[in-house]
């Protein structure tokens, strides 16, 4: 009896670990997109409205996916707290708080540092060229992902199980 | 006059607390430099001006100052702290809010307004398109201006310029040289008429004032940051020229106040305002009416007899010395009690 509630916490065990990473495959997609979107709108409110960066963060973070939001939430409080930071540094700073929690790759990661290097400090139309610049590498980076979820999302989840099934067989 | 004395004497037209709008705006060491002064020069200081490269320079109540790297006032230029390269860059950062694209038309003028209504003048390069100035590039120079509102500073003046009988104001040019605090006092006599003034029986007037530099209501994003008064519209940015006759047409003012008019297409405008009826409440830059008159706009109105009230202005006895007060109709002085 023990045995088989070892072996069904086994398999439960990495089955749910191959899940995760099935989710993670399949979560990377997902966040780039709404990243993309995320910038399009900073683009717009720069561009058209030529919004100042800390309420133009707000505004992206009020109207973007929930998944990006607590990235511009966070530049636009550090932004507004007045502490003397410049716009790149309070980016750096919300990245640091918003990369953990998500399934972007460290590539991934150094675009949006690039894009942070850049913020707030040239004229609109070279604003906008950044914000292009790196809508176009997420696009890219989106299009890889997602043919490394279609390859790996399955793999994973079935992975996860077997794997917990050919344990419990060995030691059974 | 000595450092002592510096510290000690406080002019009147500077109040505390100004300084609390401005420090957010200026890089982190430099920050800290400048908090570390003793209250008493803090509190007068009036401009912070940056030059890349050479000392950082606090002009406090018409002196100036350097700082050392620690904080410490100094008059040698060799111990002072020098503007580096870094901190105009995030100076420059931190003025335009981090968004340098939401101040490329304000550039065009050479400055930006910040909350507080302080200003702040930048040079660089000028960027040209088709011979206008698109905006500016390398920017190297910065001149933070703390805006002061001093209440009270008109009041000595007022009782001259009422006219009682009609409950309105006698048509009023203020005179002075640069740095006599002319704008202050305009400031201060556009919010006293506008709020009226109970201990003279006036009660207030609805006011329009043109303010084309942003100095005398210290807009930011077209909100006045500095008491004008109840009854005041502004019109921030706008060209004098223009912008009085826009008022004029808009929003039925009984007082149209401008700051600096001298061009002839502004004396031009103003005559527009004369003609409607409407008190014109204005300054122009000079040292007496002698020099004013032989400008040829400004000649004009003045042999035309139509302005009632010339205020002269000077700082023979500090700054926004009331120095003379002039009947436009007689020319003869109406004898201030100097104050």
């Amino acid at each position: 009896m023990l045995k088989l509630i070892g072996a069904v916490m086994v398999i439960a065990a990495s089955g749910l670990s191959g899940l995760a990473m099935a989710g993670n495959y399949a979560r990377r997609p997902k966040e780039l997109r709404s990243l993309r979107s995320a910038l399009q709108i900073l683009e717009t409110e720069i561009a058209y409205s030529a919004t100042c960066l800390p309420d133009a963060f707000m505004q992206v973070s009020g109207r973007c996916d929930k998944t990006s939001a607590t990235l511009f939430s966070g530049a636009a409080a550090e932004l507004s707290n007045m502490s003397g930071v410049t716009a790149s540094e309070a980016w750096d700073k919300a990245l640091e708080k918003y990369y953990p929690g998500t399934a972007l790759k460290s590539g991934d990661l150094s675009i949006l540092r690039n894009l942070g290097g850049s913020l707030g400090i040239s004229d609109r139309e070279d604003q906008i060229k950044h914000l292009r610049l790196a809508m176009e590498q997420i696009s890219a980076e989106t299009l890889a992902a997602e043919e490394e979820a279609a390859r790996n999302v399955k793999l994973w989840s079935y992975l996860g199980f077997l794997g917990g099934l050919l344990v419990v067989l060995l030691l059974y | 006059m000595s450092f002592a004395d510096l510290y000690q004497f406080t002019p009147r037209h500077c109040g505390p607390g100004a300084l609390d709008g401005i420090l957010p705006v200026l890089p982190g060491n430099i920050r800290s430099m400048v908090a570390a002064l003793p209250h008493t020069a803090i509190d007068k200081i009036e401009e912070i001006r940056f030059r890349q490269g050479k000392p950082l320079i606090l002009g406090l109540a018409g002196n100036e100052i350097f700082l050392t790297v620690e904080g410490r006032p100094t008059r040698e230029a060799g111990e002072a702290y020098c503007v580096a390269p870094i901190d105009m860059e995030r100076l420059i950062q931190l003025i335009s809010n981090s968004s340098f694209y939401a101040i490329e038309e304000e550039l065009k003028n050479g400055f930006i307004t910040l909350p507080g209504g302080h200003r702040v003048g930048i040079t660089g390069k000028a960027v040209l398109d088709g011979g206008k100035i698109r905006t500016l590039k390398y920017l190297s120079g910065c001149n933070i201006r703390l805006a002061r509102a001093v209440t009270g500073a008109a009041s000595s003046l007022l009782p001259y310029l009422l006219n009682n009988s009609r409950g309105d104001i006698f048509h009023t040019v203020l005179v002075s040289p640069p740095c006599c605090g002319k704008t202050t006092m305009l400031r201060d006599l556009i919010r006293q008429l506008s709020n009226g003034v109970p201990e003279l029986g006036f009660s207030g007037l609805t006011l329009g004032v043109v303010d084309e530099r942003s100095e005398i209501a210290g807009c930011y994003k077209g909100v006045p940051q500095l008491d004008v008064g109840l009854r005041t519209d502004v019109l921030d940015g706008c060209p004098k020229a223009e912008g009085m006759m826009m008022l004029l047409r808009s929003m039925s003012p009984r007082v149209i106040a401008v700051d600096e008019i001298g061009r002839g297409e502004d004396v031009g405008a103003l005559e527009e305002v004369l003609n409607a009826g409407v008190k014109v409440l204005a300054t122009a830059h000079g040292k007496n009416l002698a020099e004013l008159a032989e400008r040829p706009a400004l000649g004009r109105i003045i042999r035309s007899k139509i302005i009632e009230r010339f205020v002269i202005l000077g700082r023979s006895r500090g700054v926004g010395t009331i120095e003379e007060i002039i009947d436009g109709r007689t020319m003869r002085s109406l004898g201030v009690k100097k104050c």
